[in-house]
């Protein structure tokens, strides 16, 4: 009776979890263009979403002073220079050197939350100085809450199956 | 004595133990048993020392650097391996694995403890304070108004109110971590024992309350023979073989982690050999007795929240509102530290009232009061609020790891590069799968919560669905915190 109630709490739980990413779509291959400004110690915007599948053109600048651009998962690491027009950009997996370049682009084939901060130091905030980026559908986040949610509902079937037949009055 | 996880007619079911535990350990290995040579090493009198004296050397260097070094955060190795390093350790491995071990090698109450006991290894045998020991210094009782953990609650929201100014500025941490060490010295001499630590320090108090989840736990092997056999009681007043427990434990009632401070005396005083060191399930200690540990875990949330929003989050406007300092701007930080002690003295503690209050109601008796659901079901939220804890750090070592290879070579800042390491550049460490680490975790924390929660309601009511109905309220509560990280972290 436990260990069935036990893998049926289980399967809720797996299922709230799956069961977002088949029903989650996005339509992408669209083209996206952003213009991000860099500031001691934000992006504005601070958070972009995409699609899976667009193509992501990303133009930087800088308010005040030399700022980096690292965008986690995507092997770009931009460096932005207060002023210039254009900004130099690398792909840290081939290399440190640095190209001259006008915008980014690539595109966004994983989906999830990614984060693309400083990677310049540029003041004491530094190491926080962050922004988002959203690449729909967002897999992981929905599997996250449909785990939650799911664990929820399965501990109130748990304990009210457990507590049914209880006849102690107190 | 009776265990809810495993009766299922539960009709004969009584109230709660005297102690409190809701899981009589399922399992229990006494590490003192399993691996003997291991004891021997804890019963060494210079063991401690020979931990404590390296850590105090590190940690005057830090201060050093503190002073002396650069002065941007992420160049000088206060910074990166105080709050970055042993703050990451500390709360993913040290407290949840190894309970207080940090307390055992903690450099703060070295020269305190040093001028009470008058010695660094031996014991000093005397008759005084009801001891079996000498010990310098005036000795005194600390209030008996603040033997609670209070003025740590108060003392660590003020220290993480100025949290972005000590994780940016090496001076700043210097003068928090060098007055907390100098408080400690002083304390020593006036106050008994380890006063300091239980009443004071700051990271004292969520170390505690963490620590009931940790998978290990000092003991007596045998309360029996603590309460009858055991004329001496040398836990607690000491010996020629070991020093009075500076925690004031007596082992013959000690059932929970939080007031441990591991430091093994009891191990080598105690001379009917009656301690073991268990490893235990997670979350083996569950009774919260009091308000001010109750809201200790109201704290400790708020600011893993705030900090999520704050250091983790692209918000510039918050950020500006935090690094004061810097922007000068105090009606913003007005607003920030408002937020941050508002949170967690008021606004988590009355949802978490009215969930209780709810829970109550559904309950359909009055025979258990708010108060002890408020406080009792308030666990929950260690093991949650532990686990957001982690899945907070884990991002902070995989984007600054590589700043502690660098700074290796460079502790100061000044351009040296002792092994070679020194130019090593940042770059993040599988950042991009932080939603993967933390997703896991934050559901782990749910799932404790939520077991750990129903185990405490099958001892507050006798009637399994009366306790599952007290218990929605509080499981929602929980559930929307999660979902709050979830999307915080991931979304
Ligand atoms: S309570 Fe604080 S000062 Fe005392 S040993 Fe632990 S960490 Fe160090
Ligand atoms: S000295 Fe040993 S036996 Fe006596 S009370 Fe302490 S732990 Fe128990
Ligand atoms: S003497 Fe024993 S009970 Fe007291 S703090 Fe040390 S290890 Fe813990
Ligand atoms: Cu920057």
């Amino acid at each position: 009776m436990k260990s069935k109630l036990m893998l049926i709490c289980v399967m809720i739980v797996l299922v709230c979890a799956i069961v977002p990413l088949f029903v989650a779509s996005s339509s992408g291959g669209e083209t996206k263009e952003f213009y991000i400004k860099a500031r001691q110690y934000a992006y504005e915007p601070a958070k972009i979403t995409v699609n899976k599948g667009d193509e992501v053109h990303i133009k930087l600048a800088s308010l005040d002073v030399i700022h980096g651009f690292f965008l986690e998962g995507y092997d770009i690491d931009a460096q932005i220079e207060p002023g210039v027009q254009g900004f130099k950009l690398r792909h840290p997996s081939e290399g440190r050197e640095f190209a001259d370049v006008n915008e980014i682009v690539f595109t966004a084939v994983h989906p999830g939350k990614f984060r693309f901060r400083c990677s310049h130091t540029c003041g004491t905030m530094h190491p926080f100085m962050q922004g988002e980026m959203i690449v729909n559908p967002n897999y992981p986040f929905l599997a996250g809450v449909g785990g939650a949610v799911g664990m929820l509902i399965s501990a109130m079937v748990a304990m009210f199956v457990s507590g049914r037949k209880d006849k102690n009055l107190r | 004595m009776n265990n809810p996880q495993q009766d299922s007619t539960d009709v004969t079911r009584k109230t709660l133990p005297p102690d409190g535990k809701v899981n009589n350990a399922k399992f229990k290995i006494n590490l003192f048993v399993l691996f003997p040579w291991f004891k021997k090493i804890c019963k060494w009198r210079s063991i401690q020392f020979l931990l404590v004296f390296p850590t105090m050397v590190i940690f005057l260097f830090f201060l050093y650097a503190g002073l002396f070094g650069s002065r941007v955060g992420n160049r000088n190795i206060i910074v990166i391996f105080v709050w970055i390093l042993w703050w990451f350790l500390l709360i993913t491995f040290m407290v949840p694995f190894a309970s207080r071990v940090w307390c055992f090698v903690c450099p703060f109450p070295f020269f305190g403890e040093w001028f009470q006991r008058g010695a660094l290894i031996k014991v000093r045998v005397g008759k005084m304070l009801g001891l079996r020991n000498k010990m310098f210094g005036l000795n005194k009782r600390w209030p008996k108004f603040l033997t609670n953990i209070w003025l740590q609650n108060i003392l660590f929201l003020a220290m993480c109110t100025f949290s972005a100014m000590f994780l940016t500025r090496p001076v700043v941490s210097v003068l928090i971590l060098g007055g907390l060490f100098v408080a400690a010295t002083f304390l020593s001499m006036i106050y008994r024992q380890r006063a300091f630590c239980m009443y004071v320090c700051p990271v004292s108090g969520f170390q505690g309350l963490y620590a009931m989840t940790s998978m290990i736990e000092l003991r007596a092997t045998d309360k029996e023979v603590c309460r009858k056999t055991c004329k001496t009681k040398n836990c607690l007043t000491g010996s020629e073989e070991g020093w009075a427990c500076p925690w004031f434990q007596y082992m013959g009632k000690m059932e929970r982690n939080n007031y441990c401070g591991l430091c093994m005396e009891c191990v080598k005083s105690c001379p009917n050999d009656n301690i073991s060191l268990n490893v235990r399930p997670f979350c083996g200690d569950t009774l919260i007795k009091g308000y001010d540990e109750a809201w200790k875990s109201f704290i400790m949330l708020a600011l893993a929240m705030v900090y999520s929003v704050t250091l983790l989050g692209p918000f510039g406007t918050i950020k500006d509102w935090a690094n004061v300092a810097e922007t000068g701007n105090w009606k913003g930080f007005s607003i920030y530290a408002g937020i941050i002690w508002f949170t967690a003295l008021v606004g988590i503690p009355f949802v978490w009232y009215l969930a209780s209050r709810l829970g109550r109601f559904l309950s359909g008796t009055n025979e258990v009061s708010t108060k002890d659901i408020f406080i009792r079901y308030s666990y929950m939220l260690v093991p949650l609020g532990l686990l957001a804890w982690i899945a907070f750090s884990f991002p902070l070592i995989m984007i600054n790891g590589s700043y502690i290879i660098s700074i290796i070579s460079d502790p100061l800042g000044w351009g040296w590069d002792l092994v070679g390491t020194a130019h090593v550049p940042w770059k993040p460490i599988f950042s991009q799968y932080t939603a993967h680490v933390q997703i896991p975790l934050l559901l782990l924390g749910l799932y404790f919560a939520i077991k750990r929660g129903y185990d405490i309601s099958l001892t507050l009511y006798q009637n399994k669905s009366r306790a599952a109905r007290s218990l929605i309220p509080v499981v929602v509560v929980c559930t929307a915190m999660i979902l709050a990280f979830l999307k915080l972290f991931t979304g």
